[in-house]
């Protein structure tokens, strides 16, 4: 085992303040506690009144949860333009995703645009080439899905070695929303698809035009263009006012911004599907087209961010999910990997929906390596790192789902590693 | 024999009309307007790798040189070597299967239909779609000459344009995962004794963790205007995606001759170009920097800040 690096984290310092039976660390805030608030008085907000209704029309997060946003990695890129943010999943609950948490990716920026000159074309293999206002869309009949969207290089920083000390970092380019819309099919329907159709070009209306090609099943079976995310208009962020969603596949594929739909027999082959999002493996070959995001977990209960403070009951959460359907287990070791037991899926289990597991445990202070695998309907099993990388080596950038490592130290210190 | 009622009658009449009037999902819903061929040419900016989708139109490594220099270079470099952390666009060859591979137009691109889609949809970064067709062409004639895949005396046109192949087309092969196959063992799935951490993420110190320090300043929160370090703030989060290396035509932050010209405007013409945008004979300054969200005295205080450093 390595040696510890204790200088560089705060949290060591904080341990060595800890004091009192039960807590081996403070909280930051604990020094700010006014015992005027605490039992046995009465606190200052039980003696006057608050603020009235629509003092803020739009609510926003208390004041105390200002740590709790999306964060970015400066020199992944070279702007922030063309870049990515990722979400505090340390901080979420349940499987939906805060929209304003939602993991950004732009490749030119957020388009502002205003909803009435926004149009959807649809044109190419079909008989009836269409053009669809919002109004248009919002007059077919609806459907709402609960998916996750995930960028396929989320973990990709990742391949060759542990270098995010945070689990927003190594996980957070995933988030799951309700999303409402137009199944695409319907609106394939419509324009009538002619049958050499096999191939349909999505495009943006942002500043990259970002485009990619998607096979005509995947449009006729899941895919929707949705227009509202977690029960009100898509966010700007995430492709306002319309953006597919294409369930289980890489986010890329999701096109934001939605203005056009071209039906044709073969792919187009535009930058994000050639230079970017395809895999480089060792022997040189390049694989393209891998749109399904495959079963993968984290915990996030204990993690780097969330530090353990006591011994005793904890209850050790996390996510999983997977591009090819519903979760049907998830197991989690202490010891990295010997012996595993099987943790409880929380809540709603749905098709290519973050999946919440739980698992009951109380930690006797001794270190330990705990990880989480999750394992999917069809049988697929979450892959160690040193199993994809004996068949993908460390260059591909994109779908490392591996299964990963939280080494837990006696102090409730918590690093992100990687073992062999 | 049957003999309806007149009530009977009545009654399968009313059903008869509820199931026109309530019928199933229809096969077409008949929303959307059809889309005009001019409406369709206007949108349709695709090209695919047998050429579908390119304009009439030709332009020559020697005129592509010229509009890279104005256009491309402060990002990608003049030999397509990539500045910053701005995509590299030439060399690389043989480097696939190598350590650290370098990924390029010449190393790693399958198609030359890519190239010429990707500059006319999307570049330059921040004047997207502003080159002309020909401008296109000579553009992507120029890098592929950076890339030594054609001469320097060699015109790019839609007639000649599928002739060009790129070496690494033959590379690409289709998605074959699931790919590994782990198993769901739950005892004694492994010896305890060869569990070695190979890596541990402090070893590097690369990641931003400031906001896990008590009461943390975030280093990429925009200050408020106003407070003192605004100013610098402002323009590494907003400003130094072009100033730091003159993308675009941008002065470079610090470079005093860059300044002096556009100094001699003023001040407040500087500001009112830097909220409101300018397109000069030098470069383009978007509207600030792109950024609607910033207030106008933040994009105020980064130009002071930027000619505080040039004073």
């Amino acid at each position: 085992m390595k040696q510890k690096k204790t200088s560089r984290r705060q949290f060591m310092k904080n341990a060595a303040l800890m004091a009192g039976a039960g807590t081996i660390g403070i909280e930051r805030s604990v020094a700010n506690i006014e015992d005027a608030n605490l039992p046995p008085s009465v606190p200052e907000w039980m003696k006057k009144m608050g603020r009235g209704v629509v003092t803020v029309p739009y609510g926003t997060p208390s004041p105390y949860e200002d740590k709790v946003i999306r964060r970015t990695v400066p020199w992944l890129t070279a702007s922030p333009i063309s870049s990515i943010s990722f979400s505090p999943l340390h901080e979420l609950k349940g499987i939906i995703t805060p929209s304003a948490l939602h993991f950004e990716r732009y490749h030119a920026g957020v388009p502002e645009i205003n909803p009435d000159e926004h149009r959807l074309m649809i044109h190419g293999l079909c008989e009836n080439p269409l053009i669809f206002t919002m109004a248009d869309l919002m007059r077919f009949p609806s459907v709402s899905e609960i998916r996750f969207i995930e960028c396929p290089a989320n973990g990709g920083m990742e391949w060759r070695g542990a270098q995010m000390e945070a689990l927003q970092f190594t996980h957070g380019m995933v988030s799951c929303s309700e999303w409402t819309g137009v199944k695409l099919s319907v609106l394939l329907d419509e324009v009538g698809i002619k049958p050499e159709a096999k191939w349909l070009l999505a495009e943006g209306a942002d500043g990259a035009a970002m485009g990619r090609s998607i096979p005509i099943e995947k449009a006729l079976d899941d895919s929707i263009v949705a227009y509202a995310q977690n029960g009100e208009m898509i966010r700007p962020e995430q492709g306002y006012p319309v953006r597919l969603v294409n369930p289980g596949w890489e986010g890329n594929t999701s096109v934001k911004w939605l203005r056009r739909l071209e039906l044709g027999d073969q792919p187009w082959h535009l930058r994000e599907e050639t230079s970017k999002y395809t895999d480089l493996m060792p022997d040189g070959s390049a694989r393209r087209f891998t749109f399904v995001q495959e079963a993968n977990s984290v915990i996030t209960s204990v993690c780097p961010e969330k530090p353990l403070k006591h011994k005793g009951h904890h209850e050790l959460e996390g996510i999983a999910w997977s591009g090819r359907g519903k979760i049907s287990h998830v197991d989690v070791t202490f010891d990295g990997g010997v012996n595993w037991q099987q943790a409880k899926l929380k809540g709603l289990v749905l098709d290519k929906a973050l999946t919440r597991f739980s698992f009951d445990w109380d930690w006797d202070g001794s270190p330990a390596l705990l990880q989480a695998r999750a394992v999917d309907e069809t049988g697929y099993v979450q892959p160690t790192l040193g199993q994809l990388r004996e068949v993908r080596g460390v260059n591909s950038i994109y779908h490392k789902n591996a299964i990963h490592t939280w080494q837990l130290f006696e102090s409730g210190e918590v690093r992100n590693v990687q073992i062999d | 024999m049957c003999k309806l009622t007149e009530s009977r009658l009545i009654f399968l009449l009313l059903i008869s009309m509820v199931a026109t009037v309530c019928k199933a999902a229809p096969d077409k819903y008949s929303i959307g307007s059809s889309a005009t061929a001019e409406q369709i040419s206007g949108w349709d900016i695709d090209v695919r790798p047998d050429g579908t989708g390119l304009p009439h139109g030709a332009g020559s490594v020697e005129d592509g040189e010229l509009i890279y220099e104005e256009k491309c270079a402060s990002c990608h470099g003049s030999f397509g070597e990539g500045m910053d952390r701005w995509p590299i666009l030439a060399g690389g060859e043989d480097t696939l299967t190598d350590d650290r591979p370098e990924k390029t137009v010449g190393s790693y691109w399958p198609f030359v239909s890519t190239l010429w889609d990707y500059i006319h949809r999307a570049m330059p970064f921040l004047q997207p779609q502003s080159l002309v067709d020909n401008e296109v062409y000579a553009l992507t004639a120029y890098i592929l000459y950076l890339n030594d895949l054609v001469e320097d005396d060699f015109t790019l046109s839609r007639e000649n344009f599928t002739t060009v192949k790129l070496p690494n087309e033959m590379a690409f092969v289709d998605d074959p995962r699931p790919d590994v196959e782990n198993q769901r063992c739950m005892q004694n799935c492994r010896d305890p004794e060869s569990i070695k951490i190979t890596w541990d993420s402090t070893d590097l110190g690369v990641t931003p963790t400031e906001h896990l320090q008590p009461e943390a300043v975030e280093d990429n929160a925009v200050l408020a205007a106003g407070s003192p370090d605004s100013g610098e703030q402002t323009y590494r989060t907003a400003c130094s995606v072009c100033h730091d290396a003159g993308a675009a035509g941008a002065p470079v932050a610090g470079d005093k001759s860059a300044w002096t010209a556009r100094l001699e405007k003023g001040i407040d013409v500087l500001i009112e170009h830097a909220i409101n945008g300018y397109q000069g004979e030098l470069g383009y300054m978007p509207a600030k920097g792109g950024n609607p969200n910033l207030e106008d005295q933040q994009v105020q205080e980064a130009v002071d800040y930027m000619i505080k450093l040039v004073n």
